[in-house]
């Protein structure tokens, strides 16, 4: 009786499922494929062969492409949650002229879409020198308006008491924030971190523009330079594409329930 | 002492705020300043031209039809994502046996990142060896080109685009449903409301918001969708798919018309203003602290 009133519930669940799983699946399935048989439809291979992640791990530095989008990512979630931190306790808590203007030109300034600005910042990182560097795929985006914004909100919420119990012990700025403000912001500061992450990792349009050599490509522009090298073969792109990835998969999979909760906290609650 | 406040206080912005100056608001300006300028052929430099760029854009049917296309993608991938995410988190609502292996699932996309979705629909999607098309066959219908027909192509980014985007979107809205309270589902079963009923009168109307919210992220995401296009299509074929950023890409660094493609950058600019703006003040009136 109950089964009956769950099937169509859990064949919902099934077809959605599929529509997830079916293009990775799929993408899996030919990484393991030989080049005899990637185009036949069965999903699971015939002759299941690890050649084409030898030949692509191979002919690209695929270990290189993933090294500096982990490094780039990481330094700007870094970069941006400090930044944030710091401003966005300056914002709400410590008493200072013009502070209201301040906030509002943050504000202004969440306006503005990198995709809207990537041409003049091209120059400027021309104009400094930082082609094909990791400073161009890093410094600019260090600082994030959004991540101002949440910390601001995130401080102003906090009670006052505990700011007051700090300033009567003697404790400056440096020391209530340190001491008091970032234990307490440490979900919003995870939240900040992981949402900083994941655009960063996704960035394309701008290390598509700014890199040159393969040495400097992060892992995006990597998977495209194997798909046009390769693209009579697809089973050894299929491969690349795996080996991209794997790395987010495993720390997806592990850290499901904090992610999760961080984006939920980052993108809502602030 | 007060002084020394300011002091500190400025000092803790000192590092946003530089940061902010050089490389968010001096590109802003100067994409605006740029889009008044061409580049002088004789030598390195730019000359100052007036609204020679936005009067040549006015007149450049190939951008127009690039602002079409971008409006019809945008509005797709922002349909798609909102339905299927709001499927998606209704359906995860369920608190049956398996669920949790469901919302591994369902949420599995934020983990994929553009490039790896654009290869994965690449192949599912391939003419030959794709599995839609084999799917296609054995019920009996004619396989399609679906990234290498004008009429499909379209389509079959915003779905790549759509696709990689349901899992984030799937968090906020299953997020957004819990923070309904339960007492109002309680009243509602006591009063017995059917299920169509709470769908349509409690859930959706007090989820808007954050539908709203969803929406405008994904309508944003639509309009400057860049790394499923240079991967999948590179805008083709015969531009069916050379969407507004990816026409601004063109000219600054295939045709080498950097200011001309800076001026449509700037309208692409004020076109997200008004979008984002529209967002944030949902989060302004969302977000509330004591």
């Amino acid at each position: 009786m109950k089964i009956w009133r769950l099937t169509p519930l859990y064949l919902l669940l099934t077809v959605y499922s599929m529509f997830i799983l079916l293009p990775l699946l799929s993408l899996f399935s030919a990484s393991f494929k030989t080049a005899h048989e990637v185009f036949d439809p069965n999903l699971i291979p015939l002759q299941p062969t690890l050649e084409n992640y030898q030949m692509a791990w191979t002919k690209f530095p695929i270990g290189r492409f993933l090294l500096n989008s982990a490094l780039v990512s990481i330094s700007v979630a870094a970069g941006q949650v400090l930044t944030s931190a710091l401003a966005g306790y300056a914002l709400a808590r410590v008493s200072l002229p013009g502070q209201r203007l301040l906030f509002g030109f943050v504000v202004t300034l969440l306006l503005i879409p990198g995709e809207a600005t990537f041409l003049p910042l091209y120059d400027l990182v021309t104009a400094l020198g930082w082609l094909d560097t990791y400073w161009a795929l890093i410094v600019p985006f260090l600082a994030t308006p959004l991540g101002i914004f949440l910390m601001r909100q995130f401080f102003r919420s906090l009670p006052q008491d505990y700011f007051d119990a700090a300033r009567i012990d003697g404790a400056g700025h440096l020391r209530i924030l340190w001491y008091v403000a970032l234990p307490l912001a440490r979900p919003v500061l995870g939240a900040l971190g992981v949402l900083s992450f994941i655009s960063a990792w996704n960035m394309y349009l701008w290390p598509l523009v700014v890199t040159r050599s393969t040495e400097m490509q992060t892992v995006q522009i990597g998977v495209n330079m194997i798909l046009n090298e390769e693209a009579a073969r697809w089973n050894v792109v299929a491969a690349g594409a795996v080996m991209a990835l794997l790395p987010t998969l495993v720390v997806f999979l592990f850290a499901q329930r904090q992610l999760v909760r961080g984006i939920t906290l980052g993108g809502l609650k602030g | 002492m007060a002084r020394l406040e300011w002091l500190e206080g400025y000092g803790l912005l000192l590092p946003a705020a530089l940061f902010l100056l050089v490389f968010v608001l001096y590109p802003a300006l100067q994409a605006i300043l740029l889009s008044f300028q061409t580049e002088n052929p004789f030598g390195r430099g730019r000359a100052w031209v007036g609204v020679v760029n936005y009067v040549d854009i006015w007149q450049d049917p190939r951008f127009w039809a690039s602002v079409v296309i971008t409006i019809r993608f945008a509005v797709m991938v922002a349909v798609l994502e909102v339905v299927l995410g709001l499927v998606a988190a209704l359906l995860l609502q369920y608190a049956v046996p398996g669920i949790a292996l469901f919302r591994t699932i369902f949420f599995l996309t934020t983990a994929v990142s553009t490039a790896v979705a654009a290869i994965a629909w690449g192949w599912f999607l391939h003419p030959v060896g794709g599995l839609l098309n084999r799917a296609l066959e054995t019920i009996g219908l004619p396989p399609q080109g679906w990234l290498t027909t004008p009429e499909w192509a379209l389509y079959s980014v915003a779905a790549a685009t759509a696709w990689q985007a349901i899992g984030f979107n799937a968090i906020l809205l299953t997020a957004g449903l819990q923070d309904i309270p339960e007492e109002i589902y309680e009243a509602a079963k006591l009063d017995g409301a059917s299920g169509s009923v709470v769908l349509l009168r409690i859930t959706l109307p007090l989820l808007s918001p954050i539908l709203f919210f969803v929406g405008i992220l994904a309508l944003v995401r639509g309009f400057t969708a860049f790394g499923q296009i240079h991967l999948l299509t590179r805008g083709g074929p015969s531009e069916a798919t050379t969407v507004w950023i990816y026409r601004v890409y063109l000219e600054a660094f295939s045709n080498f018309r950097f200011t001309y493609a800076a001026a449509e950058a700037v309208l692409l600019f004020a076109l997200l203003v008004i979008l984002t703006g529209l967002q944030f003040r949902f989060l302004g009136r969302r977000v509330h602290y004591g």
